[in-house]
């Protein structure tokens, strides 16, 4: 029921902009204002604002918050410092993803985390039950704050004559505490597009203001449709599709975030540093159509009628004006021009293994 | 509701219309359905000349985020594709009654045209899907 649905701070404002609203996530959600390729265009070309209210937020404070981490996540802490943020995954014994996620060093005893919308629930009840004696206190601000990304390659030009602080001292994967026309943000240098641009957080109170502010600095509303396609064209994993608690993070290619953490026996090391080192059975990796046609996640990937993985996510590309998509198989057909073939709907479409990112700005 | 849906065209439920001319059916899909779909990328149609019955599979329309099928309103004979949707698929969201129709037949059986909608019974349809 539509009416079951939870609202972000924004709500209003996507539905008088006339925003096809869809439920992600428990949430009532804008997918397009008119056009998810004109959004993407946006994006790609000047600068577009995203509502991603959705998504959680926890503030993680104590003193063993940083060994804590250290623990549970399995990127290396230790790379950080005040200020900076890192990408990680949080992993089950066996290697799977809990969530991926990414968290911001305020200082070594406090750590602000973004979630994914779906999984906040999941995730507040694995992080509390492994802290077990240590001193750490998480709280839950996901419905106090509002989250906007505001990316594209003007970004830095448009946002900057609104900001307090010069936006060149943040590098990428910084933050900075700071104030958009006089109101208080947290604006971090990253995002989900394979664009430059910002994420910001701030009390639900500015959330109007902010969003006005920034959509004057001729910036597009953007949706989740376009959020979508970019981050595909980007190749960036999203939970539930290239990674989820039945695929690896060595198997989603994301065996960058595997560290070895000499000391620390952290969740999931074992097999994830095994996987690391000696490969995994399956992988994921790029897909073109030498046909025509579209390809879309779950549709079956066969190497001369035997079936070899899964497409984890497809969709048509608006910057390369072709079929991209991602798929899972089993290793021995991944090299880059391996011919293949996949099902859509009642035909086997041709098919090859290209490499990735597909697009990227940054 | 600001969907266009003209007078002298018949309807299916399934958001196909269809301007009946002699012996011949144009077919297209209609305002409402472009516009729920999204930006269309990819349109899949028949060969000329294939024999095809009323409610079956005619096409397949991939939007961005969606797939939709284009049912046959009536049966018959495929005697003409839209050829320039191969590569300006755009043209069913610009144009839904006009340069973006989709495919014209010879239709085999009169007494199927009875069973398309009027004007007021497929607005109806779509005010209730909207």
């Amino acid at each position: 029921m539509i009416t079951d649905l939870k609202q972000t701070p924004f709500y209003s404002i996507h539905v008088r902009l006339g925003a096809r609203m869809v439920d992600f996530a428990g949430f009532n959600m804008p997918v397009q204002y008119e056009s998810i390729i004109k959004e993407h265009e946006a994006v790609r070309n000047e600068a577009g604002v995203f509502d991603v209210s959705h998504m959680g937020e926890f503030l993680l404070e104590g003193n063993d918050v940083f060994d804590f981490l250290q623990y549970i996540m399995i990127n290396d802490l230790s790379l950080l410092e005040p200020s900076k943020g890192q990408y990680s995954c949080m992993c089950y014994d066996n290697g799977t993803v809990v969530d991926d996620l990414v968290y911001y060093e305020e200082n070594p005893n406090r750590f602000r985390m973004i979630v994914n919308a779906g999984n906040v629930e999941k995730d507040l009840q694995w992080l509390n039950e492994h802290i077990g004696n240590r001193d750490v206190k998480i709280m839950n601000l996901s419905s106090k704050r509002s989250r906007l990304a505001f990316q594209g390659p003007k970004s830095d030009e448009y946002l900057q004559p609104l900001m307090d602080v010069d936006l060149n001292s943040i590098k990428r994967f910084y933050f900075a505490h700071g104030n958009l026309n006089k109101t208080p943000i947290f604006i971090a240098r990253t995002g989900y597009t394979g664009e430059s641009g910002f994420e910001l957080s701030f009390d639900n109170a500015y959330a109007e203001k902010i969003w006005s502010d920034l959509i004057q600095t001729g910036a597009s509303p953007a949706g989740l449709g376009a959020r979508d396609s970019l981050r595909l064209e980007a190749t960036y994993s999203l939970y539930g599709h290239e990674i989820n608690d039945s695929i690896t993070p060595v198997e989603a290619g994301l065996f960058w975030l595997v560290k070895p953490k000499e000391d620390i026996d952290y969740i999931g090391k074992k097999i994830l540093m095994e996987q690391k080192t000696h490969g995994t059975e399956r992988i994921i990796v790029g897909l073109n159509l030498l046909d025509r046609g579209i390809i879309r996640e779950n549709f079956k990937i066969f190497k001369e009628n035997v079936e070899i993985g899964y497409v984890t996510s497809g969709g048509y590309s608006p910057t390369l004006k072709k079929t991209i998509g991602l798929g899972i198989i089993k290793k021995q057909y991944k090299e880059i021009g391996t011919k293949l073939e996949i099902q859509v709907r009642n035909k086997k479409l041709k098919g090859i293994v290209v490499s990735t990112p597909f697009f990227r700005n940054i | 509701m600001d969907y266009e849906f003209p007078d002298n065209l018949k309807y299916m439920k399934t958001h196909e219309w269809v301007r009946i001319e002699d012996k011949t059916a144009t077919v297209g899909i209609t305002d409402f359905a472009q516009h729920q779909l999204g930006d269309i990328v990819y349109i899949e149609l028949p060969e000329k000349g294939a024999n095809l019955e009323k409610q079956s599979s005619a096409g397949e329309i991939e939007s961005v985020k969606a797939v939709g099928e284009l049912l046959m309103p009536l049966s018959g004979k495929i005697i003409d594709i839209n050829s320039n949707l191969v590569d300006n698929p755009e043209l069913v969201n610009s144009s839904p009654y006009g340069s973006g129709w989709m495919l014209k037949l010879e239709y085999t059986n009169e007494l199927e045209i009875k069973d398309l909608l009027s004007v007021e019974d497929y607005k109806r349809i779509a005010e209730e899907e909207n």
